[in-house]
C-alpha cells in the first residue's frame, strides 16, 4: 500500500515514514503542497496524509483544491490542531479522518487501514479468499487456518490482489503501488516475489494473465 | 485623618467656628463701645443730678438701689478731700477727684469715675469697669448662642452634603468591588463627578494596559503550547518506531532519532524560557557592554558547532565599540544570530561576525552567512515568534529571531537583513542607537 505523507517537520515526517514501513506501508513524503500536487498526478497513491500548518500553501486550502478537482482519494489529516471547529472544517473540507497531534503510531496505521478498507467497500478487516485469510492489522496469512510465513513485499502483493480478487494487476501496476520514490527495483522483483507467495500459498494460487499480469485463482 | 468625610466636616465645622469667633469679637468690641457710651452718660447724669442735692438729702435717701446691678458708687468729698458720704462700702474705691471722667485703677480692678463739683464739695459717681465688659459679653453672647446651638445641626448637614457628593466614589467602588479577578473591561466614565474622570480615565488606561499585556502572553502561551507538540509529536513517534524496531540496526537507528528529538524538544523549551525572560528583562539596568570581546566570546562558543556543520566560523572586522546595554541579553542575541546563520549555511559555508561602525556613526553588530538568504519579501516575517520559512532546512524552533527582536528592541536598536556580500546569503545587521555609551 503506498501513501503520499505531506508534512514539513522532519522528525514527525521522518518517524511516520520509518514506522508505517514496519506496518507493510510504503510511505512517499513530501514536506509542502507544492510539491505534494505532482506527486499525487503522476503516481497510484492509496491514501494522503495530510499536516494542515504546512509553509507555503496551507493544507487545508491544498485539500479544497483537491476535492474540487474531484480527486477520489481518502485522506487523513494529521495536525495539531485540536479545536472542535477546525476538526469539523477539515472533515468538511474533505477529509475523511483526522487525527491529532501527538498521536500514536498504531492509531495512525488502524485508522490508515479503516479507510483503505472503507475505501474498498469491505466491513471485515480481514481479506479473504479461497482459503486464504490475510489479516492487515495483525500481517498474519492463513491458509485453510494454518499460518503462512510470508515476507513484507510478498504479503503487499497478495494485500494487492485480494483487495478485489477479480481484477488482474500488471508487473508495473504492483511496482508502483509497492515502491516508494527513489526505491530501486530489480527488474524481476515481482515476479520473485510471486514465485514465492506460489510457493507458499500453492502453485495455482496465484495465476498469470500472460502478457496482462497477475490474479488470483477464481474461487470454484 | 484619612477620611474625606471627616476631613471636609473638620475644616468646614473649624472654619465656621473661626468665622463665628470673629463675629462673636466684632460683637462684643461694638457692645463694649454702647456700654462706654451708656454708662458713661449715666455716670454722668447721676453725678449731675446728685450734685445739686443737699448732702442731708443724699444721707437720708439710699440712692441707686434699683441699680445695684449697675453697681454705682456715690462719693462726696469735701473741697479739703475728706469723705462726707459714701453710698455703700466698697473695700478698694477710687480715691481720686479728678473731675470728669477718669479711669482709675484700684486693687479690685478697673473704675470709671465720673467727678461733678458743686460749691463746697465734689460728687464723685464711680463703676466698676467690669460692668460694662459683662454687659457687652452678654449682648455677645446671646447674639451668638443661636448659631453655636445650630452648629451641630451644621454639621449633620454638612456630614449629610459630603456623603451624598461622595456617593459616585462609593458606587465606583462597589463597581471595582463586583468584577471578578480577570475582568479588565474598562470602569464606566459618565455617570461620574469631573473631579473623580481623571482617576478613573487613568485606572482605565491602565487596565488596558494590562489587559494588552495579558493577550500577548496568552497569544504566547497558546502559540508555545502549540509550538510544543511538533517536537512532542516526533518524540512519541519516534518512540514508537523504537518500539517497533525488528532488528538491532534498526533499533540503533530509532534511538539516534529519539536523542535527536529529545534534544530538539529541550532547546525550544531553552529558547521559549529566553523568549519568556526577555519580556520583564527590558526594566533590567543597562550598563557600558564592549561588544569586541562579546563577539570574541559568541564566536569562540559556537566553534564546535561550526566545526560539527564544516562552516567556516570568524571574527572579522572588530572595533573597540561600547553600547549601553543588558550584556546577558546581548550575548543572547548574537548567539542566537550566528547559531542561525551556522545552521543555515549548510555544509561548507562560511559566516563572519563583525563590529563596526555604519555610515551614521552608530554601532553595529554584523552577521554574514553564505546561506540561501531570505527572500526581502519575508523579511518582516521572519521575527515573528514560531515562523520557519518555507522549504527545506533545518529544523528549528521558530524563536530564535524572535529573541533577537526582543532584544534589539528592549535597547532600542534596529535590525536590517539584506544578501551577504556576494549577493547571496543573509546579512543581519544589529545598529544600536548612538548614545553617551556608543
Amino acid at each position: 500500500m503506498r501513501l503520499l505523507l505531506v508534512e514539513d517537520d522532519a522528525m514527525i515526517g521522518e518517524a511516520i515514514r520509518a514506522g508505517l514501513k514496519r506496518d507493510g506501508f510504503t510511505v512517499d513524503w513530501v514536506r509542502t503542497a507544492a510539491a505534494a500536487a505532482p506527486a499525487l498526478a503522476t503516481e497510484p497513491y492509496e491514501l494522503l496524509l495530510l499536516d494542515l500548518g504546512l509553509p507555503g500553501s496551507d493544507g487545508l486550502s491544498f485539500l479544497k483544491s483537491l476535492r474540487a478537482r474531484g480527486t477520489p482519494l481518502p485522506v487523513l489529516i494529521i495536525t495539531a490542531r485540536d479545536a472542535v471547529a477546525d476538526r469539523v472544517e477539515g472533515l468538511d473540507a474533505g477529509a475523511d479522518d483526522y487525527l491529532v497531534k501527538p498521536f500514536d503510531l498504531e492509531e495512525l496505521a488502524a485508522r490508515i487501514r479503516a479507510l483503505l478498507r472503507r475505501k474498498a467497500g469491505r466491513r471485515d478487516p480481514h481479506l479473504e479468499h479461497a482459503g486464504v485469510v490475510l489479516d492487515p492489522a495483525a500481517h498474519r496469512v492463513t491458509r485453510d487456518g494454518a499460518e503462512v510465513a510470508l515476507s513484507p513485499r510478498e504479503f503487499a502483493i497478495l494485500e494487492l490482489l485480494l483487495e478485489r480478487p477479480g481484477a488482474i494487476l500488471s508487473r508495473g501496476q504492483l511496482e508502483e503501488r509497492l515502491y516508494g520514490f527513489g526505491e530501486e527495483v530489480e527488474s524481476n522483483a515481482i515476479e520473485v516475489h510471486v514465485h514465492g507467495l506460489r510457493r507458499k500459498l500453492g502453485a495455482d494460487y496465484i495465476l498469470t494473465v500472460r502478457g496482462v499480469g497477475y490474479r488470483v485463482r477464481p474461487t470454484p | 485623618m484619612s477620611s474625606l468625610r471627616a476631613r471636609l466636616l473638620a475644616s468646614l465645622l473649624g472654619g465656621v467656628v473661626l468665622v463665628g469667633a470673629a463675629g462673636g469679637w466684632v460683637v462684643y468690641r461694638n457692645a463694649l463701645a454702647g456700654a462706654d457710651a451708656f454708662f458713661d452718660y449715666h455716670l454722668r447724669q447721676t453725678a449731675l443730678i446728685l450734685r445739686d442735692q443737699p448732702v442731708e438729702y443724699l444721707l437720708s435717701q439710699q440712692i441707686a438701689p434699683a441699680d445695684a446691678a449697675y453697681d454705682f458708687v456715690v462719693q462726696v468729698w469735701t473741697l479739703d478731700g475728706a469723705r462726707v458720704y459714701l453710698s455703700r462700702p466698697h473695700t478698694e474705691l477710687p480715691e481720686a477727684t479728678t473731675l470728669g471722667f477718669s479711669t482709675v485703677t484700684t486693687a479690685e480692678g478697673r473704675w470709671r469715675v465720673y467727678g461733678a463739683q458743686a460749691l463746697t464739695r465734689v460728687v464723685q459717681v464711680a463703676q466698676p469697669m467690669s460692668v460694662r465688659s459683662q454687659r457687652a459679653a452678654e449682648l455677645a453672647l446671646r447674639t451668638l448662642a443661636p448659631f453655636a446651638l445650630l452648629l451641630p445641626l451644621l454639621a449633620l448637614l454638612i456630614w449629610l452634603a459630603v456623603g451624598h457628593a461622595l456617593k459616585p466614589l462609593a458606587r465606583l467602588t462597589g463597581l471595582v468591588k463586583a468584577r471578578r479577578a480577570h475582568s479588565l473591561e474598562p470602569l464606566p466614565q459618565t455617570p461620574l463627578p469631573e473631579e473623580v474622570q481623571p482617576l478613573v480615565a487613568a485606572l482605565n488606561e491602565l487596565l488596558a494596559r494590562l489587559n494588552a499585556a495579558r493577550e500577548r502572553e496568552r497569544d504566547f502561551m497558546a502559540d508555545a503550547a502549540h509550538e510544543l507538540r511538533t517536537p512532542l509529536t516526533a518524540l512519541y513517534l519516534q518512540l514508537g518506531t523504537l518500539a517497533r524496531a525488528g532488528s538491532e540496526a534498526e533499533r540503533a537507528a530509532a534511538m539516534k532519532e529519539l536523542g535527536e528529538g529529545v534534544q530538539r524538544a529541550i532547546r525550544l523549551v531553552e529558547q521559549l524560557l529566553a523568549l519568556a525572560r526577555e519580556a520583564p528583562r527590558q526594566s533590567a539596568p543597562h550598563e557600558p557592554v564592549a561588544l569586541e570581546p562579546l563577539a570574541r566570546e559568541i564566536v569562540a562558543e559556537l566553534i564546535p558547532l561550526a566545526d560539527a556543520r564544516h562552516v567556516d566560523l570568524g571574527l572579522g572586522t572588530a572595533q573597540p565599540l561600547t553600547v549601553s546595554g543588558d550584556p546577558d541579553a546581548l550575548r543572547t542575541l548574537l548567539r542566537n544570530l550566528v547559531d542561525n546563520a551556522v545552521r543555515y549555511s549548510g555544509d561548507g559555508g562560511r559566516v563572519d561576525v563583525a563590529v563596526e561602525t555604519d555610515g551614521a556613526g552608530r554601532a553595529t553588530l554584523v552577521v554574514s552567512d553564505s546561506g540561501p538568504g531570505i527572500p526581502p519579501a519575508e523579511h518582516a516575517r521572519v521575527f515573528d515568534r514560531f515562523y520557519r520559512r518555507a522549504g527545506t532546512g533545518p529544523p528549528g524552533s521558530g524563536l530564535g529571531l524572535a529573541i533577537v527582536k526582543a532584544i534589539a528592541d528592549a535597547h532600542g536598536a534596529t535590525l536590517t537583513l539584506g544578501n551577504g556580500a556576494d549577493g547571496r546569503g543573509l546579512r543581519v545587521v544589529v545598529s544600536f542607537p548612538a548614545g553617551p555609551a556608543g
